[in-house]
C-alpha cells in the first residue's frame, strides 16, 4: 500500500485492526466458529471478542447463522459465526506487454468477471488510461463495495510505495501507479511485481497441501522470480532475465554467458525454433513463425520431432540452472514454473527437475516439490490474494 | 423514465431472448425502460434499424446486428454503446463475452481426458463471428495440448444453425467416417447431431460422446453435456456495463464471464 505506518509502538487503532483481523481470520480459516471458541483461539477476553465480532457483523464480513452444540457441562448453545465472501469485492490486475487483465472477485477468490484490453502496439504512458478503463470495466460489475485494487506489473516495482521503477517491456520508468489510482478511485491500492504475485497465488490458492516457503519462476517475454517465505511475500524477487547463465553446447551462444531472457524468452524461442527447424528438416511444426505456439512445440516433441526435442533440451538446460540456484540458496519447500512456457506441459517440468537434480546435492532437492501454474489469471489472482492479506489479514 | 435501446437481429432466438431478459431485469432495477429493435425476425426480409437514438440514453448491440458505420455514428453522437458477444477492434466500444477459451478447453479436456476420445467431429459456428472463431481456435489448441493433431479431427460448418449442422453431420454419418465424439460450438447444433445419432441407432455415449457449448432448457431435456454459459447473466452484465458508461465510467476492452462444465448423459 502506498502509505505505511512507521515502526514502533502500535496505536490503539492499529491494535484494534490487528485484533479484528485475528478474529476474522479465525472464522475464515475454519479455526473457530463462535465467540467462545474465538476467545480461546486468540487469547482475547470474551467481552473484547463480543465487541469486535459485533463490529465485523455490522460491516457485513461475518454473519450469525445457526446454533452450535452445547458443551458437555450443558449450558447455552453458541450462536455460530460465518464468514461472508460476498461482503466485499476485490479488483486484481495483471499488466504485461501483451495486455491488461483484470479480475473481479469475492473475498474467497471466486471470480465474478474478467476484463481485458489488448496492448499490442501500445507502450509507455498510453497504457495508464487503459489500466483505468479496465478498472472501470470491473467497477461497472461490482456486486458489493470495493475493498481495494491490487496490481501486478512485469518490471521492477517498489511495493512499499506502489511505484513502478522500471518496466522495459511496457516502456515505463518511475510511474507512481498506486498514487495515480488512489487519487482517482479513493480506495487502497497495492502494486507488486507480477512474478511475486504469481508466487502468492500459488501459495494461497494453488497447492493441495500448505507449504512454508515457495518460489515461482515465470517465463514469458522475460523471466521473473517470486518468493513467499512463511506466508509473506518477499519483495527481493522480480525480474531476473538480465542474469547470465552458462551457454548451451550446441547453441550459437555457447561460447558466451547469455542473459537468461535472451535464451528462454518467447522471442528467442521463435527465432531458435526457426533455426532448428531448418537444421533438422521435415518438422511437424507450422511453417509460419506467426502460427507457432508452445503447444505446437509440445505436440511435436511428444511425436518425436527432432527440432522440437532439441529446443526443449536447450530450455531445460537454462531453466535447470535457475532452479538449482534457487534451491541451493533458499531451500524452498516448493518451486513452481509459471507463464506461457507452462504450455510445454509436465514433460518439460519433469526434464527440468531431472537436470536440476544433477546440478546440486541430492539432499537439497529430495524434499522439494514442483508444479506448473497453468492458469492464465495467475498474476491477477495473486494480486487478489495479496489484497486479502494486506487489507483483511485473511491469508 | 430514461430508456436503454437493444438492437438485435432476432429477439425470439434462444441467445438473444436470454440476453434481453437479463438486460431488462437490470434495467428495471436501475430505473430504465427498454426499447427493443429486432431487425431480422424474418431471415428473408431483414429490415433496417429503426430505433430512434433520440429516445434512448444508451444502446446494447447484440452480436453483429449493428453495422460498423452505424456504431461509429452512435459514438459521434456521444451515445454510450456496449456490444454483446461481438467486437469491433477499430472502435473503442466495450463488449461482454462468455469465456470461449475456457469453455472450449473444459469441453475438449472432458471429451479427450475423461472420456478417452481421440477422433472428434467439430461442428463450428459462423466462421466470421467472434464466438465461432474463438471456439474453433480453442478446440484446435486443446487437441494439441492432448497430443491429437488438429488435422485429425473432422470439421463441419454449422453456422450456429441446427438445420445447417444437421445437414452437414448427416453427410459425415452417411460417409462412414470413423469418429468417437461430436463437439459443437453451440448446444443446439450438438442437439441436432445427437438426434441424428440416435435415429441412426448409434450408442450415445457408449460409441459416440456428444457435447456442446452453452446451455439451455433444450440441452437439459436432451441430457446433453455442455459448458454452461449463463446467457441471462451475460445480459445482466451487459446492461451493467452500459449503465456504467451512462454513469460516466470510460470503458474500453472486453468483460469476460466464466463458464462451467455440466456433465450429463451424452458423455462418460
Amino acid at each position: 500500500m502506498i502509505s505505511r505506518s512507521t515502526a514502533g509502538k502500535a496505536t490503539h487503532g492499529q491494535l484494534r485492526r490487528h485484533n479484528l483481523q485475528l478474529l476474522l481470520r479465525g472464522v475464515y480459516q475454519g479455526l473457530a466458529d463462535n465467540r467462545a471458541a474465538l476467545a480461546l483461539h486468540t487469547g482475547l477476553a470474551k467481552p473484547t471478542v463480543s465487541e469486535l465480532v459485533a463490529e465485523l457483523i455490522e460491516s457485513g464480513l461475518l454473519v450469525e447463522e445457526g446454533w452450535g452444540s452445547s458443551t458437555e457441562e450443558g449450558g447455552k448453545r453458541p450462536r455460530l459465526l460465518k464468514f461472508v465472501p460476498a461482503a466485499r469485492n476485490v479488483i486484481g490486475l495483471s499488466i504485461n506487454d501483451e495486455r491488461v487483465l483484470g479480475v473481479l472477485t469475492m473475498l474467497d477468490g471466486r471470480m465474478i468477471a474478467q476484463h481485458t484490453i489488448d496492448l499490442t502496439g501500445i507502450q509507455g504512458q498510453a497504457i495508464v488510461p487503459l489500466v483505468i478503463d479496465v478498472i472501470h470495466g470491473l467497477m461497472a460489475q461490482l456486486d458489493a463495495p470495493l475493498l481495494c485494487i491490487s496490481l501486478g506489473v512485469s518490471g521492477v516495482v517498489d511495493a512499499a510505495e506502489g511505484f513502478v521503477t522500471y518496466a522495459p517491456h511496457l516502456d515505463w520508468q518511475n510511474i507512481p501507479l498506486a498514487r495515480l489510482l488512489l487519487d482517482r478511485f479513493q480506495v487502497p491500492v497495492h502494486v507488486a511485481n507480477s512474478t511475486e504475485l504469481a508466487a502468492m497465488a500459488q501459495y494461497v490458492f494453488g497447492l493441495p497441501d500448505p507449504v512454508h516457503s515457495l518460489a515461482a519462476v515465470r517465463v514469458g517475454s522475460g523471466v521473473g522470480i517470486g518468493l513467499v517465505i512463511d506466508g509473506a511475500l518477499y519483495h527481493g524477487g522480480g525480474e531476473i532475465g538480465y542474469l547470465q547463465v552458462a551457454g548451451y553446447d550446441d547453441s550459437p551462444v555457447a561460447a558466451q554467458q547469455p542473459r537468461l531472457e535472451t535464451v528462454v524468452g518467447w522471442p528467442y524461442v521463435v527465432e531458435r525454433m526457426h533455426a532448428l527447424r531448418q537444421r533438422h528438416g521435415g518438422s511437424l511444426l507450422p511453417e509460419s513463425e506467426g502460427e507457432l505456439t508452445y503447444l505446437h512445440i509440445r505436440h511435436a516433441a511428444a511425436e518425436g520431432d527432432a527440432a522440437a526435442l532439441a529446443l526443449e533440451d536447450e530450455l531445460c538446460h537454462y531453466l535447470s540452472q535457475v532452479f538449482a540456484w534457487i534451491i541451493g540458496l533458499l531451500r524452498p519447500d516448493h518451486v513452481s514454473l509459471a507463464g506461457p512456457i507452462t504450455d510445454l506441459g509436465e514433460a518439460l517440468l519433469n526434464q527440468v527437475v531431472r537436470r536440476t537434480r544433477q546440478l546440486i546435492l541430492p539432499e537439497m532437492t529430495e524434499k522439494v516439490t514442483f508444479s506448473l501454474m497453468t492458469s492464465p489469471h495467475v498474476v491477477a489472482v495473486g494480486a487478489v490474494a495479496r489484497a486479502l492479506q494486506l487489507e483483511l489479514g485473511l491469508v | 423514465m430514461p430508456a436503454l435501446g437493444i438492437i438485435t437481429n432476432d429477439q425470439t432466438a434462444v441467445f438473444q431472448r436470454d440476453v434481453i431478459a437479463g438486460a431488462c431485469e437490470v434495467a428495471a432495477s436501475r430505473g430504465y425502460s427498454v426499447i427493443v429493435d429486432s431487425i431480422a425476425e424474418s431471415v428473408r426480409s431483414p429490415r433496417a434499424i429503426s430505433l430512434d437514438l433520440r429516445d434512448v440514453v444508451g444502446v446494447l448491440a447484440l452480436a453483429d446486428a449493428v453495422p460498423v458505420d452505424q456504431l461509429q455514428a452512435m459514438l459521434r453522437r456521444g451515445i454510450p454503446v456496449s456490444l454483446v458477444s461481438h467486437r469491433v477492434p477499430s472502435l473503442p466500444i466495450p463488449a461482454v463475452f462468455t469465456d470461449n477459451v475456457q469453455g472450449m478447453a473444459e469441453l475438449a479436456r472432458h471429451v479427450i481426458a475423461d472420456c478417452g476420445c481421440r477422433k472428434p467431429v467439430y461442428i463450428g459456428g459462423l466462421s466470421g463471428q467472434i464466438d465461432g472463431a474463438e471456439r474453433e481456435a480453442g478446440f484446435r489448441r486443446e487437441l494439441l495440448r492432448h497430443q491429437i493433431s488438429p488435422d485429425d479431427a473432422i470439421y463441419l460448418q454449422g453456422n450456429f444453425d441446427a438445420d445447417t449442422a444437421a445437414g452437414a453431420f448427416q453427410q459425415v454419418l452417411a460417409s462412414g467416417h470413423e469418429f468417437d465424439a461430436v463437439v459443437a460450438a453451440d448446444y443446439l447444433m450438438a442437439r441436432a447431431a445427437l438426434d441424428l445419432l440416435r435415429h441412426a441407432g448409434r450408442d450415445v455415449p457408449g460409441e459416440v460422446v456428444v457435447v456442446g457449448f452453452g446451455d439451455g432448457a433444450e440441452a437439459q431435456a436432451a441430457g446433453l453435456t455442455t459448458v454452461a454459459a449463463d446467457i441471462i447473466e451475460q445480459g445482466r452484465r451487459s446492461a451493467r456495463q452500459l449503465i456504467g458508461q451512462i454513469d460516466g465510467l470510460h470503458i474500453t476492452g472486453t468483460t469476460v464471464l466464466n463458464v462451467r462444465l455440466l456433465v450429463r448423459k451424452t458423455s462418460r
